[in-house]
């Protein structure tokens, strides 16, 4: 397309062209209502003129009579700028009146007529229009009163310049601001193209100018700039991602095959052979289960799972959580305890109780108190031991929290762990996928809100912060329920 | 340690032995033929009757033809999907016992599968075993004894109405989880369950921890009903789940 095209084609340039007709059709109308109201009150003064003459000259002949007509006609029609005059006699010879020549017939009817006429005292013989008043005197004398419309013809010609003018001057400056206001808009929308088709191309650095005047345009790039904010972010955690998954499930997998291999190297006994299937199978469900746990973040992630969302309590989900899990603490020298506030929720219940689930068992995993800081006091080392679950209500927010007293997360690293595989440091001898924190994170993120990390002196509270959506928190009785662990 | 997946891999006491069959005919509507063959095969192998379809539409003439105890059927089938083969069963007034299987797995595609008519759903991949004791607990249901309540398994008496559970003369004292947890097991007396399916009854959690919880509340249990006892009721069955049941061995 060329650079013209593209021009005429902008949006500013076809407004430009509509107003343009319709400036020009304000103007013509304007002017043409001046014309035609000049035309009537040009014609009303004549007509006024000529009446009051014609009456002046028939009372003269009326008491004059024919030769007092004939001079008062003959000095009138000698002065300057003059009005037309004829008189005739009945058989319609003229005798008085600076009428040269005259289109036949004018002189036969009476009443008002527009005419073409040469005059007697003009050395030009070009023919001139008039506006004249045929009268009959007594006797069979008619009398012609008239007004050259010279006049009209040139306050015509006046008005119709102007129209042209005006109407060059508005398409001149039409198309002239049209073509400026469209190259600037033209100019704009090209540097934007520009950039998304870079953009295209890979570079998802690339970003739309801004400029500081924040109109429409502004704002539309302001938009677009957030919106490819969002996209780089994801498209790198999405490479992150699949780095990770490459890695993660490769590695078991190559586990898997080298066990097979071995296996069918060997010339080992049934047994042996048993013992290595088993192996497999286990190596197998394994890779089963940190497919499933991917699954489940990614349907979380992608908002798929908002259709089995209702209302229920967030305490029973921790209550609930705290009971299946108990044993396990206890069985691992932990203490688990849950201090629960009734806090309505509107959620996936199933997707909540899981991630509070990967919550407790990470706390159970890792939240043992390191050996080297072991307090000697046994107060503080129950304390040390022990793994707090907590429901309640701040704010807007339901806050679902897990607090251990391990070790915790340094604070550098807290938004690393939560990446999906990252297993700090720490946890890498430990057993475990690794997609735990990335589940819960995905679930409050599901729910419109997040995982926050954080330090309880020493150790880590996970806390799933979820919007309430109910707003009935104040029609159950706030109480607080404290439920240590029973010894069994 | 046995894998999930293997219910031959216990040598001592494979799970066909322990189980006096009683024998179930089965339909499986699967079309992948290397899976169904080798569903076909481990149900011949513990025991079982089990036919084969291969798409929807044959599935269901023969489902709505043949009186069978359980039918397992796949999801995603050529001709006619395995929801609405439930779903025109269903219509039919045919209420055979249905495990669905499928690749889909999330909590979502479960409850619709149920939905749609399903008793049971099971996602791939699945290990046998946890299949073999999913279809024997649906066929029970198919029997239909009526909701008692009690139970009794050896000298062990569990009163539904009550609460009360002793063993012989003794009386327990049960946390209303664990007396859940035995409430499932007692009523599934003499058939394998698992671990998911102790997760999903008796704690109605659908996800799969990464940990052995269930494994612990077991311990606790067993602790209770059979510490002290000179015979043990509640078994493991290795590489497959739990069961109650008075002598085995």
């Amino acid at each position: 397309m060329t650079a013209f095209g593209k021009l005429i084609r902008t949006t500013a340039f076809r407004l430009t062209l509509v107003y343009l007709f319709l400036f020009a059709l304000f103007a013509a109308s304007l002017l043409g209502y001046f014309a035609w109201n000049t035309r009537r009150l040009i014609n009303e003064q004549i007509t006024t003129t000529v009446n009051a003459e014609t009456a002046e000259i028939n009372d003269i002949y009326t008491r004059v009579g024919l030769r007092g007509l004939v001079f008062t006609v003959g000095n009138r029609a000698l002065r300057p700028g003059s009005n037309l005059y004829l008189v005739t006699t009945p058989t319609g010879q003229a005798i008085g009146g600076n009428v040269g020549s005259l289109a036949p017939g004018v002189m036969a009817s009476t009443g008002w007529s527009e005419i073409r006429y040469r005059r007697l005292d003009e050395q030009d013989v070009a023919e001139h229009r008039a506006l004249v008043l045929v009268t009959e005197l007594t006797n069979g004398f008619r009398l012609l009163v008239g007004r050259d419309l010279d006049e009209r013809r040139r306050l015509f010609g006046i008005v119709a310049n102007a129209a042209q003018w005006s109407l060059l001057v508005v398409i001149v400056l039409g198309i002239g601001g049209g073509v400026f206001v469209s190259r600037r808009v033209l100019q704009r929308i090209d540097a934007m193209t520009g950039t998304t088709r870079r953009i295209m191309d890979g570079d998802l650095s690339g970003r739309l100018p801004v400029g500081r005047s924040g109109d429409e345009l502004d704002r539309l790039a302001e938009n677009l700039n957030a919106m490819l904010e969002r996209i780089e972010a994801l498209m790198t955690g999405l490479k992150e991602v699949s780095d990770n998954i490459a890695h993660d499930l490769k590695t078991p997998l190559t586990r898997l095959r080298n066990r097979a291999e071995e296996a069918l190297a060997s010339s080992g006994s049934e047994a042996e052979y048993r013992g290595a299937l088993e192996r497999i199978i286990e190596e197998s469900d394994g890779l089963i289960r940190t497919f499933n746990a991917l699954l489940m973040i990614a349907r979380a992630e992608s908002g798929q799972a908002r259709g089995n969302m209702d209302d229920f309590d967030a305490a029973e989900v921790a209550r609930g959580i705290h009971e299946l899990y108990e044993p396990l603490a206890e069985d691992d020298g932990m203490t688990l305890r849950v201090r629960t506030t009734p806090v309505p929720l509107h959620g996936n219940r199933e997707l909540i109780s899981q991630a509070l689930a990967n919550l407790v068992e990470n706390a159970i995993k890792y939240g043992k108190p390191s050996p080297v800081v072991q307090p000697l006091d046994p107060v503080a080392a129950m304390r040390a031991r022990e793994i707090l679950i907590e429901a309640r209500r701040e704010g807007e927010h339901v806050l679902l929290s897990v607090t251990d007293h391990g070790p915790g997360i340094p604070e550098s690293d807290r938004k690393h762990a939560v990446e999906r595989f990252v297993r700090l440091e720490a946890s890498r001898t430990l057993p475990g996928s690794g997609l735990g924190l990335s589940l819960a994170a995905a679930v409050a993120t599901l729910h419109g809100g997040e995982l926050r990390l954080g330090d309880s002196h020493p150790g880590l509270t996970a806390t799933l912060v979820i919007p309430a959506l109910i707003s009935g928190g104040d029609r159950l009785a706030v109480q607080t329920q404290d439920m240590p662990q029973k010894v069994a | 340690m046995c894998g999930a997946v293997a219910p031959w891999c216990e040598k001592a006491a494979p799970v066909t032995a322990i189980l006096p069959p009683s024998q179930m005919r089965l339909l499986i509507i699967e079309d992948d033929r290397e899976s169904a063959d080798y569903l076909v095969k481990a149900f011949r192998e513990v025991g079982h009757v089990a036919d084969l379809a291969s798409d929807g539409e044959e599935g269901l003439a023969m489902a709505d033809g043949g009186d069978y105890d359980v039918l397992v059927v796949d999801r995603m089938l050529p001709k006619r999907d395995g929801l609405s083969v439930i779903g025109s069963l269903r219509e039919r007034g045919n209420r055979t016992p249905v495990l669905i299987l499928s690749a889909l797995g999330q909590v979502d595609d479960r409850i619709k599968g149920l939905r749609a008519g399903g008793d049971d759903y099971l996602p791939k991949p699945y290990s046998f075993a946890e299949l073999q004791a999913r279809v024997e607990v649906l066929s029970r249901r198919n029997v239909g004894p009526a909701e008692e309540t009690s139970y009794r398994v050896g000298d062990l008496e569990l009163d539904r109405l009550s609460h009360r559970v002793t063993r012989g003369k003794d009386e327990l004292t049960l946390q209303p989880r664990e007396f859940r947890l035995l409430e499932y097991l007692m009523k599934h007396a003499g058939q394998v369950v698992t671990r998911t399916m102790l997760l999903e009854n008796v704690w109605d959690y659908h996800f799969d921890p990464q940990t052995n919880v269930i494994d612990v509340h077991i311990s606790r249990l067993r602790s209770k009903i059979d510490k002290g006892f000179e015979r043990p009721l509640l078994h493991t069955i290795r590489g497959a789940g739990y069961m109650i049941r008075d002598g085995l061995r």
